[in-house]
């Protein structure tokens, strides 16, 4: 059976995704609940909407607050936490994602009902010591720090600052600026922004793997019940105009291994018609090994050992960029911007043939597959399509979405999205003498 | 459990943990199978038993160069044909790649059920079938350059691969896994055909098959491929050459000092690593390390992550036992805050170190990493890429069972065993220390000194 037809005749029951998993509303919280076969473990994602202002520094705070998260709530300190969720072998931990504050967990079966009180716990009680605030702040200063000493972080941050403006949620700070507003954040700031902002609206978890969906929408809803929302929208640049192309440069002593991403932002959302055409012509470009970056510029001609290109950062909320991002030894570092802009350009004044859409199709459709083999897969993937405001049929369906478009839509969009004259560009490393000069 | 199978060209040899091995009776391939229903996915992986522990002068970084070469195809899956490995599986939805190690070269495809025929036939077919031709290396080899490059960038890769330097004289783990890199620079492609002819063979290969098969059809399809490749050169009637192949590599001797290194490079902070010598991974007291791996530096709840990071002497503490074929290193290292000092931050990681081999663990530490390690199994189960991987290192320590009773293993070991491995472990006279040095501005290139 081929690929194909696999997809279409159904032939697995684990096709459907939609007829598996109860979506429901547990106190104030919507879940999306999957049992798998997979035997003795659950892996959940969660996240809600905290409204940041990002005209401001909404953004620093809402980081630094994720990682205070498991210092301390009023009822146990942090060694107590770590505790709870180490001698049960299980794991919870939080992340900023602009818009949302994000969690990810696991437990074993028997222990999700205790990690879930720890979870509501910790996003309702937290204790915001001052004490623990500073050595989070330090720890927060060094982690800036180190990233000043990683040419991937330092080429992708300078890109951002040029394609943005410094209140869209892709928005990079400068190290130096990022340091001086993570050492402003007081105790009382945090707490404020936690009192405002961490609330019931948009609290979306999902759950996959050996559990209840009864008896773990109960014990959500026991947790979450009376939760209140604060009803406030998020101040933020949700396009990027005013952008203007240019070239930077961060020169990083005895990095003789250079980071460039080229660049420009894109004016489209996630629920665009145009937007999954978009996607797969970009995979076409830079997707995986086989596309066209990897085959001409690592394959053929060596000049590199990782190249890809990405949509960034696109939601249903705002727009985002497209990035090219590869890797190159300084003694390549011309060679390989050149080789990389002759394929980025060519690809967009030819657009792709139907040969490599077809190759692509299946590609797509069975990384789908693969991605959905594990719980935390699974539930990586219903959280962020809940998110998107998309059905779970979407999941379904997105094989047979791929499976459709047509060489057409795809150009079309590519001739619509991208253009390379409109491409900034991002070095950082050590850079060669004749550069330098 | 299942019977196990009756298959004219396989030999049944034993099952663990519901994984079942077979010998092919033709040239002796190991074939593990484990059938798990939960996906419509499969992982076909070959483990060969050859890395860069089996790697001599001058030909250091062969294991990788190699496994590069091996994606730039064969006689029947090549880019002129446009049958390119990557193209043709990753065509069909197939995540894969290839990993190098101390003691193994794996290759794997993670794929949709029906397409695990031709993962199969692929890997079958470069088993013995590989170009390894002077083209493919003239423009692999500057992609290999990069990645080393790359890796260079890193202060912790520098500093570990400066350790390990100082901790080996004489065995080959004393030689970075992608190699020193005028050996890169210099390999021909026929040094490299000779690691190939050497070792490329079903004798030193074990395969793996995972995820929702048949258990006969899985069996069926390895000899359609692999049965007929000869076990080894010797067996081969087309062999290039008569090849030998050591199983002893050069041996270490006994390490009889403390001793110290240090990496300067242009940085913002620093770091420590202390690295003991340590036993085998198939060593009685490899658990017992397991479990104080866990006990040091398994979360926040952990002695490490206590004693320094919770007091803001570092930003990350965390430990690194490989379990290696022959013994290696048990080692702790830590990144310093921005106003630390590497002083005091290695009296505290070796005060740590003491006080485990003088006064033991608690009964509450003990039992928490073994719950860690039991969930950790249990989440090691999740997909099949993830049982393959844990797999995989457990056939290059020796012993693929090691996998599957892991979890009796490390429920086995005791607070009296975890001291007793700790005393054996953490002796001065056993311990290479290494100081990265971040320096500012244009810093002299990041060669490593002894101190």
């Amino acid at each position: 059976m081929t690929m194909d037809e696999h997809l279409q005749t159904n032939g697995h029951p684990h096709s459907h995704l939609a007829e598996r998993t109860s979506v429901t509303r547990a106190g104030a919280a919507d879940l999306w609940l999957l049992p798998t076969e997979v035997r003795d473990v659950v892996s959940f994602r969660g996240s809600l909407e905290t409204a940041p202002d990002l005209t401001g520094d909404d953004d620093l705070v809402q980081h630094l607050l994720a990682d205070l998260l498991d210092k301390g709530t009023r009822r146990r300190d942090r060694f107590a936490i770590a505790e709870a969720l180490e001698g049960r072998g299980a794991q919870l931990t939080f992340y900023p994602d602009t818009l949302r504050l994000g969690f990810a967990g696991r437990a074993l079966r028997d222990d999700l009902p205790e990690v879930l009180a720890l979870l509501a716990e910790q996003l309702r009680e937290p204790l915001l010591d001052p004490d623990e605030v500073e050595k989070e702040r330090a720890r927060a200063v060094a982690g800036v720090r180190q990233a000043m000493e990683s040419t991937a972080a330092q080429a992708t941050g300078a890109l951002k600052r040029r394609l943005f403006p410094a209140d869209h949620p892709s928005f990079v700070r400068t190290p130096e600026a990022e340091i001086a507003g993570i050492e402003a954040i007081s105790a009382e700031r945090l707490r404020a922004f936690h009192a405002e902002r961490v609330a019931a609206d948009g609290l979306r978890i999902a759950f996959a793997g050996d559990l209840d969906p009864e008896a773990t929408a109960r014990t959500v809803g026991g947790l979450f019940g009376g939760w209140p929302s604060h009803g406030l929208a998020a101040r933020f640049a949700p396009g990027a105009e005013g952008y203007v192309p240019g070239e930077d440069t961060v020169p990083i002593a005895d990095r003789l291994n250079l980071d460039v991403r080229f660049g420009h932002p894109l004016d489209l959302r996630r629920d665009a018609p145009d937007y999954l055409a978009l996607y797969v012509g970009n995979f076409i470009l830079g997707g995986n090994f086989s596309a066209r970056l990897m085959q001409t510029v690592r394959d053929e001609q060596g000049l590199t050992y990782g190249i890809s290109s990405a949509i960034g950062d696109v939601n249903v909320e705002h727009g985002g960029y497209w990035r090219i991002g590869v890797t190159l030894s300084q003694a390549n570092l011309a060679r390989g911007i050149e080789a990389t802009e002759a394929v980025v350009r060519r690809f967009v004044e030819d657009g792709i043939t139907a040969a490599e859409l077809e190759e692509k199709q299946p590609t797509l459709a069975g990384t789908h597959v693969v991605s959905l083999a594990t719980t935390s897969g699974l539930a990586a993937r219903l959280l962020v399509n809940a998110e998107r405001g998309f059905p779970v049929e979407y999941l379904d369906r997105y094989p047979d979405l791929v499976r459709a478009l047509t060489v057409e839509e795809v150009n079309a969009a590519i001739r619509r999205h991208f253009d390379p004259e409109r491409l900034s560009r991002a070095v950082a490393g050590t850079l060669p003498a004749a550069v330098l000069g | 459990m299942p019977e196990p199978l009756h298959h004219a060209a396989f030999e049944f040899v034993r099952e663990s943990g519901g994984i079942e091995e077979y010998r092919h009776r033709g040239n002796g391939l190991t074939v593990l199978l484990l059938p798990e229903a939960a996906a419509p996915v499969a992982t076909f992986m070959v483990t060969y038993r050859v890395g860069s522990r089996n790697e001599g002068a001058g030909l250091t970084g062969a294991t990788h160069l190699l496994e590069h070469l091996m994606f730039k195809g064969t006689e029947r899956f090549n880019r002129e044909a446009g049958t390119s490995i990557f193209a043709v599986l990753q065509r069909v939805g197939a995540q894969m790649n290839a990993t190098t190690w101390y003691d193994r070269t794996n290759y794997y495809e993670l794929l949709p059920v029906e397409h695990l025929p031709l993962a199969v036939e692929i890997e079958a077919d470069r088993m013995r079938g590989a170009r390894v031709s002077e083209a493919d290396l003239a423009s692999e080899r500057t992609v290999v350059l990069n990645e080393l490059d790359r890796g260079e960038n890193e202060p912790l890769r520098k500093l570990l691969h400066a350790v390990f330097a100082t901790a080996f004289f004489a065995h080959p783990y004393g030689h970075p896994v992608i190699g020193w890199r005028s050996d890169v620079e210099t390999v021909t492609a026929a040094d490299l055909r000779h690691f190939y002819d050497t070792y490329y063979w079903p004798a030193h290969a074990t395969v793996s098959v995972l995820g929702q098969i048949d258990r006969a059809e899985a069996l069926d399809l390895v000899d359609r491929h692999f049965g007929a490749i000869p076990a080894g050169p010797e067996q081969a009637a087309d062999a290039p050459e008569p090849l030998t192949h050591r199983e002893a590599v050069t041996q270490e001797p006994p390490q009889q000092g403390e001793r110290r290194v240090i990496v300067r490079q242009a940085g913002q902070l620093g770091a420590v690593l202390c690295a003991w010598k340590a036993p085998a991974g198939l060593d009685a007291d490899a658990d017992a390390l397991d479990v104080l791996d866990q006990i040091l530096s398994g979360g926040k709840s952990s002695r490490l992550y206590r004693r320094l990071t919770d007091r803001g002497l570092t930003t990350h503490v965390s430990t690194f036992f490989p379990r290696l074929r022959d013994p290696g290193l048990f080692a702790i290292y830590a990144m310093l805050a921005p106003d630390g000092a590497h002083e005091a931050v290695e009296a505290e990681l070796r005060a740590v170190a003491a006080e485990i081999a003088a006064e033991g663990v608690t009964p509450d530490e003990l039992a928490r990493a073994r719950r860690q390690v039991v969930a950790d199994e249990a989440f090691g189960r999740d997909g099949p890429y993830a049982v393959a991987a844990r797999l995989n290192e457990a056939i290059a320590v020796g012993d693929w069972t090691l996998f599957t009773e892991y979890r009796s293993r490390i429920e086995a070991v005791t607070a009296e065993a975890v001291q007793a491995a700790a005393r054996k472990v953490f002796l001065d006279d056993l311990l290479t220390v290494g100081h990265y040095v971040p320096v500012e501005g244009d810093g002299p290139g990041g060669d490593a000194s002894p101190e």
